[in-house]
Order: C-alpha cells, then structure tokens, then sequence
C-alpha cells in the first residue's frame, strides 16, 4: 500500500487501517482476534485507551501482551505475557458460544454487501477452485460475537456482490434474515478497508460507507467496490493516525513491519 | 514387593505400526506448533494409505502426510501453515479431488471430538448455521449434522455427531515411562481429541520419572491409563515449535513450502527428508545436525527463540 500520507514520513493505509481497528474497541471489552491487522490494532488499543480489554486467541491464550507479533496464531511470540493458557474449548466454547465476546476481529477474503464472508475457496473457471484456509475460528466468531469487525482489501472481486462460499455468516440477506437463522450474536459491525471504513443500515443491514481514508476519493472507493453503493460527497476522512499511535505501533509493536509496512 | 507398573515406552516404527491403512487419527498440531512431525514421516517411510484425519486446525504433519498420499479424507476446522503458506498440498488435493474436505469450524471439531470424549451420540452448537460450512458439511458427511428440538425450551437446535477416531497422536513436551503426559503452552483440542479417541500415542521430548508426575500431578493433562505408547524423542516436532523447548525452523519451512507448490519437486523433498532418511537420527542429521537445531532453542522466559523476529515470507 502506499504512502498515505505523503511526503515519506507519513503513514501507510494499513497504519490507518490499525488506527480505525484500535477505535472500534472500548476498555474493558473482551476480544477475540484473528492474525494481522485485528492483532495489531487490539495491541494497539490495549496499550493507549483499553488497558482493561481481554485479548483472546482461539487456540486458548488469554490477555497476552506480545513484544513481537510473530507469523500467526501459532507462533509462540504472540503467547506472551498471558495471564491463562487454556484451550479452544476454553476461549470459544464457554467463552464466545457462551455469549460473552463484545468484538470478534477478523480479516476475510471476500465480503459480500451484508458482511458475509469467504474465507474457504474461490472458483477458477471451468468448475476449478482454488481453496484457502477455511473457516478456523472465523465461522464461529461472526455467528456468536456481540459485534464482527472485518478488514478486507479493497477491490471489486474482493468487497462484492456475491460470495462464492458463505464461511462465517454476517447478516444473510439483510433484514432481520439473522436473527431469524437463530444465529445468536450481533453480526457484522465495521467493515474496515484499505480505503475507508463502512458500517451497516440499521434496517436494511446492507453496507453503507462511513468514512474514506485520507487521500482516497468517492470515485475510487466506488470503482474499488463490486457492487453498486451510494457514497455521499460529505463522507468525513478517516482520522489519521496520531503521532503517538504511530510512534508505537512502529516502535514497539510492529518494528519489523510484517503488518503495518505496505 | 510392589509390583512394577508396566511401561509403555515404544520406538518411533513402533508406534507408528499401530495405525493401519485406512485408520481414522487425530493428529494434536496447531498450524506450526507441536505437530508430530516425526510420527507423520515415520507412517509416509512405512507406506500408509487411506488415512482419515481429524483435527481442529490442520498444519504441517497433517499436509506432509496429505502430499506424501496417505490421506484420503480431512475432518477438520480449517488450517494453514501460518505465514509460510496455506495447507498446500491438503488444498490442490480438495482442489483435485483426491481428498475429500469434511469442513467444519475449529470450535464445531472441539464440539464433535468433546461429545465423542464424553460419550455422548452429539452435541449441540450455535455456529456454524445459516452458513455455507454447515450446506458443504450436509452434502459431504449427511450423517454427520442433524436438528433436535431441546425439550425444556422448544428451541431447534442444529446438533453435531460425537467424533471418535481410532487414534489421537500427540506431541508434548514431558511424559512419564506409564505415558502421563504433560502439554506447556495452550492446549487448543487436544485434551478433548484425546479422550474422543480409543487410544492415544504420545510422542515426549523429554521422558519425566513418575515421581515427578506425583509430585505435580495437576500438570497432568492426558492421564496415562488413557496411553497406548510413549515415544521418547528429541526434535519430534521439527521443523514446527515446542513451546518453551525449541522455536519453529523458519529456514526449512521455507524450504517445505517452496518444494510443495510444485507437485514435482515435493517427491525430492520426501526423498531427502523422510525415505532417504531411514530414522529420525538421520533426519536431524539431513536438518542441518544437533549445531543447527540447538539455535533454534528457546529463551527461559519468553517460550520462543529470542534474538529477533523470525520472518516468513508474505
């Protein structure tokens, strides 16, 4: 991604992406993260206005507070300084199926205009697919979580009209389609792109957007997205990240860049 | 006199000659942490076919064992190899059809492996429905969803089929002689996996007296009257991460997912690492010896490597 801000010592659009994550979390909510920037941006929030947020990882680490990031939900540096190990069971089960996750956080391949998401496979052509990670713990974080807060590349075969394969449900076919699936949590919140931030109609649950990131006109972030949208001309900037949040996220929790750098 | 308890310590061959082709196993790895990997190239050297696995997130040994073809159908969560790459030959065999992807949640393979523990025929879950994961899973495994509606409220509820594998192969860190075995780090299913099985194989780095299983025995996390076989081995889980004993090879994961993009290069990979290495000795050997792995040792506190950040590539 480019230099958002300009001039070489500004900030790259996934440190605005981080800064607009970090926001949507408050203090004291419990979190369930997914790798890259939801990792990043929950860090993020922990360190400045949520020192009181519990940050979880589905394989069953609780509150960790990670020098490094590491390469994904694996890597033992993102384990540290946690107050529990515990186990799958554990985080999702009695804690996420029981009800009790304000945010899951996670990125996906695809996103439909109801925050749907694909994260399993995509077609080819000629009936060939080619197949990715799969559900993990994503599926059950967008069925059970208060809110869903997704980070997603912005262009059109990727924020579109039509899933190939519904992985984790955001809000079906619009409506109140969700609640009666009888799927318990709240479903998609934000929808945080590289070009802006969308949220959701209070009736329709259709995406709708919020705010473009600095630098990003209506046209482009209208052509970048796969399915007709409305984008009003009085949108507000995404707020930039501020020197503070810049100053951590490249000094102390992203020094090698493997997720804020582009 | 006591009578001694018996001890189930096995070799590598051993253990792994009590899976059959065609056995269904659980397999305890997390994408590149504590995955059995000398147990995966033990079963490739002697030729098994056929397997089904189960498992909440594959990784590595499930995807080795995938490409050296002797897997033919995936109960699983999802999976990758972190940030060295997806599932790669897990996925072009689904793509191909060659293996058949019975997918799930990670939490719905927890829910399925605990009612198998439990025995009990299912168990109830509130994900997973309203969802493509659950039409896929009703096409590929129909006797494997169903509804019940719960007596005391009237509410429907989407159920899951108890999983009972034939066997759960586990890679931890300490086990007694009698296979108490001992996970450091979370534990993600494998505590449920393990009781869904009908036996259980426990790959140990290091082998602990039962003494000092008695003396902490709240460290027990698989009680060995559960165990089949123990295996004491150093580096079992190399090139994946043992918490607190060794940190991921980043070097040789590159080295593996290089060579199983290409269907034709990943036959010199297994020719070099698993069936030109005719033990897991000579394997340690091929990796670069005990010099190279000893720098793969963790720091006392932090339970990885220390010294920087290990990079994958994007």
């Amino acid at each position: 991604m480019r230099d958002a801000g300009g001039g070489g010592n500004g900030f790259t659009m996934a440190e605005v992406m981080v800064a607009a994550g970090a926001r949507e979390i408050a203090d004291g909510q419990v979190v369930v993260v997914g790798i890259g920037i939801p990792l990043v941006s929950a860090v993020l929030a922990k360190r400045t206005h949520a020192p009181n947020m519990t940050l979880l990882l589905e394989l069953g680490v609780v509150d960790s507070d990670p020098r490094q990031l590491g390469v994904g939900n694996a890597d033992a540096r993102i384990w540290e300084r946690a107050t529990a190990f515990t186990s799958t069971l554990d985080v999702m089960g009695t804690v996420l199926h029981r009800g009790l996750v304000d945010i899951g956080f996670l990125g996906a391949l695809e996103v439909d205009p109801y925050g749907n998401m694909n994260s399993t496979e995509v077609p080819l052509g000629g009936g060939r697919i080619r197949r990715f990670g799969g559900s993990g713990g994503g599926n059950d974080m967008a069925s059970l979580a208060r809110r869903t807060i997704i980070i997603a590349r912005h262009e059109p075969r990727k924020i579109c009209a039509t899933l190939y394969h519904n992985t984790s449900p955001g809000h079906l076919e619009g409506g109140d389609a969700r609640r009666r699936a009888g799927l318990p949590g709240g479903g998609p919140w934000r929808v945080i792109t590289d070009k802006g931030v969308f949220g959701f109609h209070p009736e329709t649950r259709r995406m709708v957007p919020l705010s473009l990131h600095p630098g990003i006109t209506a046209e482009a972030f209208r052509e970048a997205t796969g399915f007709p949208l409305e984008v009003p001309p009085d949108l507000p900037v995404t707020p930039a990240p501020t020197t503070a949040q810049l100053k951590l996220i490249r000094e102390e929790i992203d020094p090698g860049r493997a997720f804020t750098g582009a | 006199m006591e009578a001694a308890q018996e001890s189930k310590i096995a070799t590598l061959a051993g253990a792994a000659a009590l899976v059959p082709d065609g056995a269904h196993v659980a397999l305890g790895g997390f994408a590149i942490a504590r995955n059995a990997m000398a147990f995966a190239r033990e079963l490739i050297r002697q030729g098994r076919r056929g397997l089904t696995i189960s498992q909440g997130i594959c990784g590595l040994e499930s995807d080795l064992l995938a490409g050296a073809g002797a897997v033919e159908r995936v109960i699983y969560g999802g999976g990758s190899l972190d940030k060295f790459g997806l599932l790669i030959c897990i996925n072009r065999l689904i793509e191909q059809r060659q293996i058949v992807a019975e997918a799930y949640s990670g939490l719905a393979l927890t829910f399925k492996f605990l009612a198998g523990a439990l025995g009990l025929p299912f168990m109830p879950i509130r994900s997973i429905r309203a969802s493509d994961v659950l039409a896929r899973a009703r096409e590929v495994a129909p006797d494997q969803v169903g509804e019940v509606t719960c007596p005391f409220t009237g509410e429907p509820l989407l159920v899951l089929r108890a999983l009972a594998p034939d066997v759960a192969v586990l890679q931890v860190q300490e086990a007694d002689a009698l296979g108490n075995a001992r996970i450091y780090g979370p534990r993600w299913d494998n505590w449920e996996a393990a009781r869904a099985a009908r036996g259980v194989i426990v790959i140990a780095e290091e082998i602990v007296p039962t003494d000092a299983i008695r003396d902490w025995p709240e460290m027990t996390l698989i009680p060995g009257h559960r165990v089949q076989a123990v295996v004491p081995l150093a580096y079992g889980a190399h090139p994946t991460a043992l918490y607190h004993w060794y940190d991921y090879d980043a070097e040789h994961l590159q080295e593996y997912a290089a060579a199983a993009q290409d269907p034709a290069s990943l036959p010199r990979y297994l020719d070099r690492y698993v069936f030109g290495a005719r033990d897991h000795e000579a394997y340690l050997e091929r990796v670069g010896g005990r010099d190279r792995l000893a720098r793969l040792a963790t720091g006392e506190e932090i339970g990885y490597a220390p010294g920087g950040e290990v990079r994958a590539p994007r």
